[in-house]
């Protein structure tokens, strides 16, 4: 679904490179987690794969994208509505401001792709049901929460049915009642399972639920990327300034102390840690 | 190439509500400030400089055209002609790189605004009786005492409020535009014309 | 519509539940009989005539009243002390100090008043009847460009977050020392450090603003729906062509008058 190939970009006028000799490949229906430091490349990457770069941030590019099927080097972004989307961090910029109710704003993106209105209707009630918002449906989207219009932009992104969501630190902006709607709003996403999602993120415990994959990036280069465990707990991501979950910095002090062998793999969620603390 | 040019237009139309809005916040700032000038014209203007003639005609056009939309104030309306204009020649002597020094700003917007009251005065005169339904209207009433025609003392009234107004707006923008980040200017092709010749 | 810019109200009436285009019809046919009709009467006639009912019937009587006088007060009083007190020669009626009012000057402030008053009552009509989505949505429908549809309804809701923002910013540079009164060149100086806050804290968001747009296929190519469905009737479709033609006939009758005086 998603190809990337030896991707090397450089915003205009820096010399060192934002993304450097990335690899990816993410097959279709993947739960994929990208974590790094803050300017590792986790929102090029991010503008990347849905074509923001280099169409709408021009600079130097190097290397392939292909995004479900689409060169997207070739591609300018508008196109790519309804088959990519893209959610960002702050919820504010991306409600549109032409709409005045949350159920009309949600329809935007349909109503640009020119689906019937008996369509659109009928996926509205659908998004909306995914993310929690049916009982807002008729306010106006200034009036939500943060964490609210966080999951409007991704009910308006879903209710297109793109084939991979890629969302940039969704909840980097929101309070932890926010954070966790809209982890909520991504679990059911990914249990439905149809979409490809790309999510670049900070707050491992809670993608440590229900990635399926961790690509770790670090000065533009991929570092690690393989199954969330085993990525989670190595020792190259400590020196890249990700830093571990709880249940991971508590095991490895209990090993440290001889508490628990050294060899017991470390946990990164709640049930492991009860499973390798017992 | 010629694709991505969409997403430049997308930047500059998501520019022309901010610009609108900037419009009527910047005229209240004038207001709580008491300030004697309108100043409701800086979004119509920092359009027009970055994104050009068009754009900077439409934003005025449509920021006339919305207060007459929401009842809010209907006489504006009538008056989106002017508004239109004002956006086109900041559009224009910006990209004649008449936005270089300080004294050309000003005399672009003096003669902006001198190009204003001239079209407002028929508006004025012909639709409104030659008044605005407020203080100004003081200044009306004197030239039509020392003999003035409606439209002349209409044109006058303009002719003493306009250029100066449009100068000072015009100046703040050029400010504004040497205070812009460069990574945002250079978003703007006709910004080119627009960075200073030597950094201050 | 939460704090949206406008001061539409919402009724359940006939005049709310017409087609956007036929308000929109009738207001510029207001705008053309105001500018077109002559005598001093005919214009007040047709306001009470027509546009005092048709409110009625949109069950905003009282609002509209209210926002005609607001709107054409302030011109009328304009009128008469400028264009009464000092119209250049004329009879004089009545004494008011070193001046006097002059019956043409009198006359000239009651029809312009009057113009003024069908001129943008129709307007202040459409504006309290009629959702500005609703509105933009049927001149869409009529091949008005969705970037247009888009600028204005945005605007209407960025406008009072704008204004509170001034606000804030306003309040926020006082507390910081920031001189806002006293002769003039202090409270001009007093501009900038309020405008470029204001500015460059939308700089950012226009450019995310632009991507998100994007990312919902504002630029897709191909035909586009709408979610809203506005109800139309052959009468209004009658109707308007019909304010249309009376449009036309007004200005030509009055063109063709104009030629003759």
């Amino acid at each position: 679904m998603i190809h990337v190939h030896d991707l090397t970009y450089r915003y205009p006028g820096q010399s060192r490179p934002a993304l450097l000799d990335v690899n990816l490949d993410v097959p279709a229906g993947q739960f994929c987690a990208v974590v790094g430091a803050n300017a590792a490349g986790k929102s090029t990457l991010c503008y990347a794969l849905t074509g923001f770069v280099p169409h709408f941030y021009r600079g130097k590019l190097q290397g392939t994208i292909s995004v479900a099927g689409r060169d997207l080097l070739q591609t300018p972004p508008g196109e790519l509505a309804g088959e990519i989307g893209l959610v960002f961090q702050n919820p504010f910029n991306q409600i549109t401001g032409a709409r005045f109710t949350v159920r009309e704003e949600v329809a935007f993106g349909l109503e640009n792709l020119g689906l019937p209105r008996e369509e659109i209707l009928s996926r509205i009630d659908e998004a909306l049901a995914l993310t929690g918002l049916a009982d807002v449906a008729d306010r106006s989207p200034y009036a939500l929460s943060g964490g609210q219009q966080q999951r409007l932009a991704i009910a308006s992104m879903v209710v297109m049915r793109p084939r991979v969501l890629v969302l940039d630190e969704p909840t980097s902006q929101l309070d932890p009642v926010g954070t966790r709607e809209v982890f909520a709003a991504l679990s059911a996403l990914a249990a439905a399972g149809d979409t490809t999602v790309v999510l670049a993120e900070h707050k491992l415990e809670w993608l440590a639920a229900f990635a399926q994959r961790v690509v770790a990036l670090s000065g533009g280069q991929i570092v690690a990327d393989g199954p969330p465990r085993e990525v989670l707990t190595s020792p190259e991501i400590k020196g890249c300034g990700v830093g571990q979950t709880r249940y991971t910095q508590a095991a490895r002090v209990a090993q440290r102390d001889g508490l628990v062998p050294a060899d017991k793999p470390l946990p990164i969620t709640l049930q492991q840690a009860i499973d390798f603390f017992t | 190439m010629q694709r991505i040019r969409s997403d430049f237009n997308t930047l500059t139309l998501v520019m022309i509500p901010v610009a609108i809005a900037l419009n009527i916040a910047v005229g209240q700032l004038i207001y709580a400030l008491k300030i004697p000038l309108y100043m409701d014209s800086i979004g119509t203007v920092l359009v027009g400089v970055l994104a050009g003639p068009w754009a900077g005609a439409l934003t005025g056009l449509l920021a006339n055209l919305i207060w007459g939309l929401t009842g809010l104030n209907v006489p504006a309306a009538a008056f989106a002609t002017v508004a239109a204009v004002i956006g086109m020649l900041a559009g224009l002597f910006s990209e004649g790189g008449w936005f270089r020094r300080w004294w050309m700003v000003v005399l672009a917007g003096l003669i902006t605004g001198l190009i204003a009251a001239a079209i407002s005065a028929p508006i004025s005169a012909y639709v409104f009786g030659g008044v605005m339904g407020a203080g100004t209207d003081a200044l009306v009433a004197i030239f039509r005492g020392i003999g003035f025609g409606i439209l002349p003392a209409s044109f006058a009234q303009g002719v003493s409020s306009d250029p100066l107004d449009k100068a000072v707006s015009f100046l703040v923008v050029w400010l504004i535009v040497l205070g812009l980040p460069r990574r945002f200017l250079a978003r703007f092709p006709r910004a080119e014309s627009l960075q200073p010749e030597e950094t201050e | 519509m939460s704090e949206t810019f406008s001061i539409y109200l919402a009724r359940e009436s006939g005049l709310h539940r017409l087609h956007p285009l036929t308000k929109l019809a009738l207001a510029g046919f207001s705008m053309v009989a105001g500018l077109a009709l002559p005598g001093l009467w005919l214009t007040y006639a047709a306001f009470a005539v027509v546009m005092l009912p048709v409110a009625a019937w949109g069950k905003i009587l009282g609002a509209y009243a209210r926002a005609v006088w607001r709107l054409l007060l302030p011109f009328a009083v304009s009128l008469l002390l400028v264009q009464g007190l000092f119209w250049t020669g004329g009879t004089p009626l009545i004494r008011v100090g070193p001046l006097s009012l002059k019956l043409e000057g009198v006359i000239f402030a009651v029809r312009s008043s009057g113009r003024i008053l069908l001129v943008t009552g129709g307007f202040l009509l459409l504006a309290l009847s009629t959702r500005p989505d609703a509105l933009m949505i049927a001149l869409a429908q009529r091949g008005m460009p969705r970037s247009i549809a888009y600028i204005v309804l945005t605007t209407l809701q960025i406008v009072p977050r704008f204004q509170a923002k001034a606000d804030a910013i306003l309040d926020a540079q006082r507390s910081r020392g920031l001189e806002t009164e006293g002769n003039i060149l202090r409270r001009v100086r007093a501009l900038l450090p309020l405008i470029v806050p204001l500015v460059l804290g939308s700089i950012l968001d226009i450019e995310e603003r632009a991507i998100a747009l994007e990312a919902r296929g504002f630029s897709h190519p191909g035909p586009k729906t709408s979610l809203l469905v506005l109800a139309d009737s052959a009468s209004q479709v009658a109707a308007r062509w019909g304010l249309l033609a009376g449009m036309v006939v007004l200005i030509v009758a009055r063109l063709v008058a104009g030629c003759w005086a």
